[in-house]
């Protein structure tokens, strides 16, 4: 991990993904699209996506922005990076369908969008802190926004020009690796100890009250 | 006799305030956390959120962009009189929502849970949620407006009907296991405000854990010293648990954990827990019999 921020142009290459690392900062600059939940259900059950040139605009950002509008023009009030584990049914085949190799979002997507990263050449980038109101001014301009009058504001998808949008750190790679799963197994590998100096035995269990279990079933 | 409006517009001012303004207690307990941290990417976590209120603060956005369900409990006296009666709390919280909505402050995020339809502006059946209780003999009302974020609700919610035989030790592996799965990859943006609550009946459960997390000042311990030590050695616990701000290396996974009781069928045991994410958002607003309204955050 380096304490230096990577300033990365949009749309990144596969090669310029492949050399990130796990907890690398970085930076954004270039044309992102916007969706959530609806988006991927949409994209994958009807195959209806926005009509986007997605080698072009090929950064996805998982928000529901707070957008608000003044003048005949929209403007962002914030736009804080929404939780994409919620997406895990459906992330790895989008990223197959739209070849995404840049996605940002909050938290960390599963063993299928890993396995699509590797194949793609992508790399998922989560939020640093809550940083909504940070990441406003770096969007230069509102490109357009698609979807407004079916999904309502908050699932529609916008597209943004940002410079220097973030920074975000490197929470799944292009290799397959995640950030958090060796951070999750040190966690699992403490509880026991914890347990134990509360008093709960290592093999505790809630008492069980399925009739229709076998003996010798776990607890 | 409160009027309609006087509830109306306070109702909007406390949710606006609750969504642009970080509670006191939650900015001392997340500053006491940032003093605790070495991970520098657990510090940047709290430094980055911290920022981010303040620009908030000076009318640059909001604290969270995620605003949530929008939550009211309504606190009102034996002798509080309301025009048109107590209905007209939920007819005033509706407008208040809107309002706010409208204003962006509040982002449109309630849905139909089915058709997935967007009404726009917050409203409709049961949201915005209006909590009513009586208390003591006063003429005014308390309004705690909080609009509550997504992620920790949705992946801070946990149910069990323990059982008797089940005791201490599995109130303890249920609320640990719990809050381990929900600061996963930060999915609750620790360190959460965890409330619990133990017995009552499912429902009455719920609404405790809810209560507790999101009602009383961050660390104030119950009154009943066997809940607060229940509290203290669950809060030393997740200390230990490696996890920080926003599921990074760390302590701090849990800025205060509050634990609420009530009576329960002697067969039963049931344990709720429900978070708060770390900025904590809801502001309280006191109305008077003559209609003056107060706004504080301080809770205690």
């Amino acid at each position: 991990m380096s304490d230096a921020i990577r300033h990365l142009q949009l749309p990144l290459s596969a090669e310029e993904a492949r050399s990130l690392t796990l907890g690398d900062r970085v930076t954004v600059s270039g044309p992102i699209f916007t969706g959530r939940s609806r988006f991927h259900i949409r994209a994958i059950e009807q195959n209806i996506v926005p009509p986007l040139d997605f080698q072009a605009i090929n950064c996805f950002f998982h928000v529901g922005p707070v957008m608000r509008r003044q003048d005949e023009r929209w403007e962002i009030v914030s736009i804080e990076p929404t939780s994409s584990i919620r997406f895990d049914r459906y992330s790895g085949d989008v990223i197959r369908k739209l070849r995404l190799r840049t996605l940002i979002g909050k938290t960390t997507m599963g063993p299928a969008a890993a396995e699509a990263l590797r194949e793609v050449g992508g790399v998922y980038l989560t939020k640093i802190g809550v940083c909504g109101n940070q990441l406003r001014p770096q969007v230069k301009k509102v490109h357009g926004v698609y979807f407004l009058e079916e999904l309502g504001k908050t699932e529609a998808t916008w597209v943004f020009e940002v410079e220097q949008f973030g920074p975000f750190f490197v929470a799944m790679d292009a290799h397959g690796n995640n950030y958090f799963q060796q951070l999750s197994a040190d966690v699992a590998s403490r509880m026991g100890a914890i347990y134990r100096d509360l008093g709960i035995p290592d093999d505790y269990g809630w008492t069980n009250v399925d009739a229709t279990r076998k003996p010798g079933d776990p607890a | 006799m409160i009027s309609y409006h006087a509830i109306e517009s306070t109702m909007y001012e406390a949710m606006r305030r609750a969504a642009v303004t970080l509670p006191p207690d939650v900015e001392a307990a997340l500053h006491r956390a940032m003093a605790e941290e070495t991970d520098p990417l657990a510090r940047e976590h709290l430094h980055v959120s911290l920022e981010n209120t303040r620009l908030a603060m000076a009318g640059q956005g909001l604290v969270c962009g995620d605003t949530g369900f929008p939550l009211y409990f309504v606190t009102a006296g034996s002798r509080t009189q309301v025009e048109g009666g107590f209905a007209t709390l939920w007819k005033a919280a509706q407008s208040a929502t809107a309002r706010v909505t409208d204003d962006s402050f509040l982002r449109p995020t309630m849905v139909d849970p089915l058709s997935r339809a967007n009404p726009g502006h917050n409203v409709g059946p049961g949201m915005p949620k209006v909590e009513l209780t009586f208390s003591g003999d006063g003429d005014g009302l308390e309004i705690l407006a909080a609009p509550k974020g997504g992620g920790s609700e949705i992946f801070g919610t946990f149910y069990r009907m323990l059982f008797p035989a089940d005791g201490e030790a599995g109130i303890f592996k249920f609320v640990l296991e719990s809050i381990q799965a929900a600061c996963y990859a930060g999915k609750i943006c620790p360190p959460a405000i965890v409330g619990v609550g133990i017995g009552g009946s499912a429902d009455l459960c719920m609404r405790m854990a809810k209560e507790a997390a999101v009602l009383r000042p961050v660390g104030q311990p119950h009154p009943d010293p066997r809940v607060a030590e229940m509290e203290h050695k669950l809060l030393q616990a997740t200390r230990r648990m490696g996890i920080g701000p926003m599921g990074s290396r760390g302590i701090n996974a849990v800025l205060g954990l509050h634990i609420e009781i009530a009576l329960t069928h002697t067969a039963a045991l049931p344990v709720a827990v429900n978070a708060q994410c770390l900025v904590g958002r809801r502001w309280m607003a006191s109305i008077a019999a003559d209609g003056a309204a107060t706004y504080r955050g301080d809770l205690s």
